[in-house]
């Protein structure tokens, strides 16, 4: 199985890497986190804070772009190239096609968050940051964003399987924006007492990613311990809500008609 | 090899577009003065309600905190030490801040600051000030800091020995909170408003900070309290003086040459104290040391 699914998933990685639109996203965010120093210069006593919660947001955004709209074209670019008939006329299911991109750009997303990160850490020590036992807390939130990036890859994978990119995107964005707030839609519904929009209030919280739960940003700019159980619980949603998007984009992607 | 067209366009656009960009920088100089004269109090703040700026920070609430953060320095810095300047904002980027970012210490502690100063230095809003306080602390129930800046608001800023003392001992009973705090609590009820007490204070919040402008703040805070203190003694030994000679001494010499003092007294910048018409010891002209008005103290406390 990984016989198949590891040369897409490399392919996947090398065509991202040479994408240059990639380089340029990662150098914006290097040149976003540079910026955080002058931020720190022009502010009283926030100095590192603003380097790791502007690090950590740049990482996070930029990835989440890359997510959504490399995501969104993974299948498309190879049907509109018509690469994806030779691909499949070898020895491979579509599910093993789907997963393998996945996976690449996984692989893709990963390794720019690590280049992110070591500009964060280079920000950090340039204005005389210290490592602490409590900066843990600031790979937790990073893993954490890790863990988004699957969830979006994995809806923009899903989307892109059964429709346009320009869709796509907006389909995937508008679920993150909504599994962004799903705390607060959940409030809500308790807020207005209406037993209709509980129930639906509740159905969305539940259907819906909820990507609040894996915003660490503001805890790891505090130095605040992030509970283990928390890290194990965001880990096993995160991997079964992304197998539930597989599984869907693979059951779509398996009956589409590719003529 | 480049063809004649193309070195015309390289140099065109070697010496174009540095005149088009010095041009555009002397425009916008001119447009900047223009602005001035219809802009004036051009301050207004798009959102402010604090929920409204969190749900449109789409979960970056941290980093939307230190922007506001920032906004708010700024925003104080641009007004401070301007005589007649308001302070209108100030109050709604304090709160949108600490909605932002509950856990921002900093913008509880300096925003106190902002708000409780007399004019010109603030908004002289102490009544916020504790608002402020007292919403970080519920925030933050384990930093001691706050309780001794709220201990500070009372007893400084409102005269409330009471409440401050209170405060202080609240804040004492945090784990980790410094032993100074309890005798805080203890001086504030027992001795009110003396600058003993006040020196104290400020020395604490010289040393349990690393921000230059504030340490900068309580130096001057320290020297003032200290020029303060010398001036009530030296009022005092020229009542004493006017009793024995018949008259107030004409400098600090006239004391000494009395006996009333040992050496000449001078000021923390080293400048002997002078004495008016009235007997009243007032710094060189020459001295950097400042008796700001928030320094003065009801006539009750100091005595």
């Amino acid at each position: 199985m990984s016989a198949t699914i590891g040369p897409v998933a490399v392919n996947t990685f090398r065509e991202a890497v040479r994408d240059r639109v990639l380089y340029n996203l990662v150098l914006f965010a290097l040149l976003m986190i540079g910026a955080a120093i002058l931020v720190g210069q022009v502010s009283i006593g926030i100095e590192q804070l603003v380097i790791v919660n502007l690090g950590l947001t740049a990482i996070s955004l930029f990835g989440l772009v890359m997510s959504i709209f490399i995501g969104v074209g993974l299948v498309y670019k190879e049907i509109e190239r018509r690469t994806l008939y030779s691909l499949l006329a070898k020895p491979i299911h579509r599910w093993q096609f789907l997963v393998g991109k996945y996976a690449g750009l996984l692989l893709t997303l990963g390794v720019n968050t690590a280049f992110m990160t070591l500009g964060l850490a280079a920000a950090f020590f340039f204005v005389g940051g210290r490592v602490a036992r409590a900066d843990v807390s600031i790979l937790v939130a990073i893993y954490f964003i890790l863990l988004e990036f699957a969830l979006v890859t994995a809806l923009a994978l899903f989307f892109s399987c059964f429709s346009s990119p320009m869709l796509s995107t907006l389909f995937t964005l508008g679920i993150y924006i909504t599994g962004v707030f799903a705390n607060d839609i959940h409030e809500v519904g308790e807020f207005t007492q209406n037993a209709a929009v509980l129930w639906l209030t509740r159905a969305i919280y539940f259907v819906i990613p909820n990507f609040h739960n894996l915003n660490a940003i503001a805890a790891a700019g505090h130095k605040e311990a992030i509970p283990l159980s928390l890290i194990w619980q965001n880990t096993l949603y995160a991997v079964l809500y992304a197998t539930l998007l597989l599984i869907a984009a693979a059951a779509v992607f398996s009956r589409r008609n590719l003529k | 090899m480049i063809s004649p067209s193309q070195e015309r366009a390289l140099w065109t656009a070697v010496v174009g577009v540095p005149l088009l960009f010095a041009a555009i920088a002397a425009l916008q100089i001119k447009i900047d003065a223009g602005a001035q004269a219809y802009h004036g109090e051009d301050e207004q703040l798009l959102l402010r309600s604090a929920s409204a700026v969190r749900r449109m920070s789409f979960g970056y609430d941290a980093l939307a905190a230190d922007f506001y953060w920032t906004r708010t320095v700024q925003y104080y810095g641009s007004h401070a030490g301007i005589p007649g300047a308001k302070f209108d904002q100030l109050w709604p980027l304090l709160d949108i801040t600490t909605t932002l970012d509950p856990k921002l210490i900093v913008a509880y502690r300096f925003g106190a600051v902002f708000l409780s100063e007399p004019p010109p230095a603030g908004a002289e809003r102490t009544d916020l000030a504790v608002q402020l306080v007292k919403r970080g602390m519920a925030e933050n129930p384990e930093n001691w800091y706050l309780p001794s800046d709220l201990g500070f608001l009372y007893y400084w800023r409102l005269k409330d020995y009471r409440a401050a003392s209170e405060a202080y001992l609240a804040g004492s009973k945090i784990p980790g909170a410094p032993s100074w705090m309890r005798i805080m609590a203890a001086l504030v009820a027992q001795r009110g408003g003396s600058l003993e007490t006040s020196r104290m204070i400020w020395t604490e919040i010289y040393n349990s900070t690393q921000d230059k402008t504030v340490r900068q703040r309580a130096i001057t805070t320290v020297r003032g309290l200290r020029a303060l203190e010398d001036e009530q003694q030296l009022d005092a030994l020229a009542q004493e003086y006017r009793t024995r000679m018949g008259h107030f001494p004409a400098s600090s010499n006239d004391l000494h040459d009395a006996g009333l003092v040992r050496g000449i007294p001078v000021d923390p910048d080293g400048f002997p104290y002078i004495f008016g018409t009235d007997g009243k010891s007032q710094l060189d002209p020459r001295s950097s040391v400042t008796i700001s008005p928030g320094l003065q103290l009801p006539s009750d406390a100091a005595q």
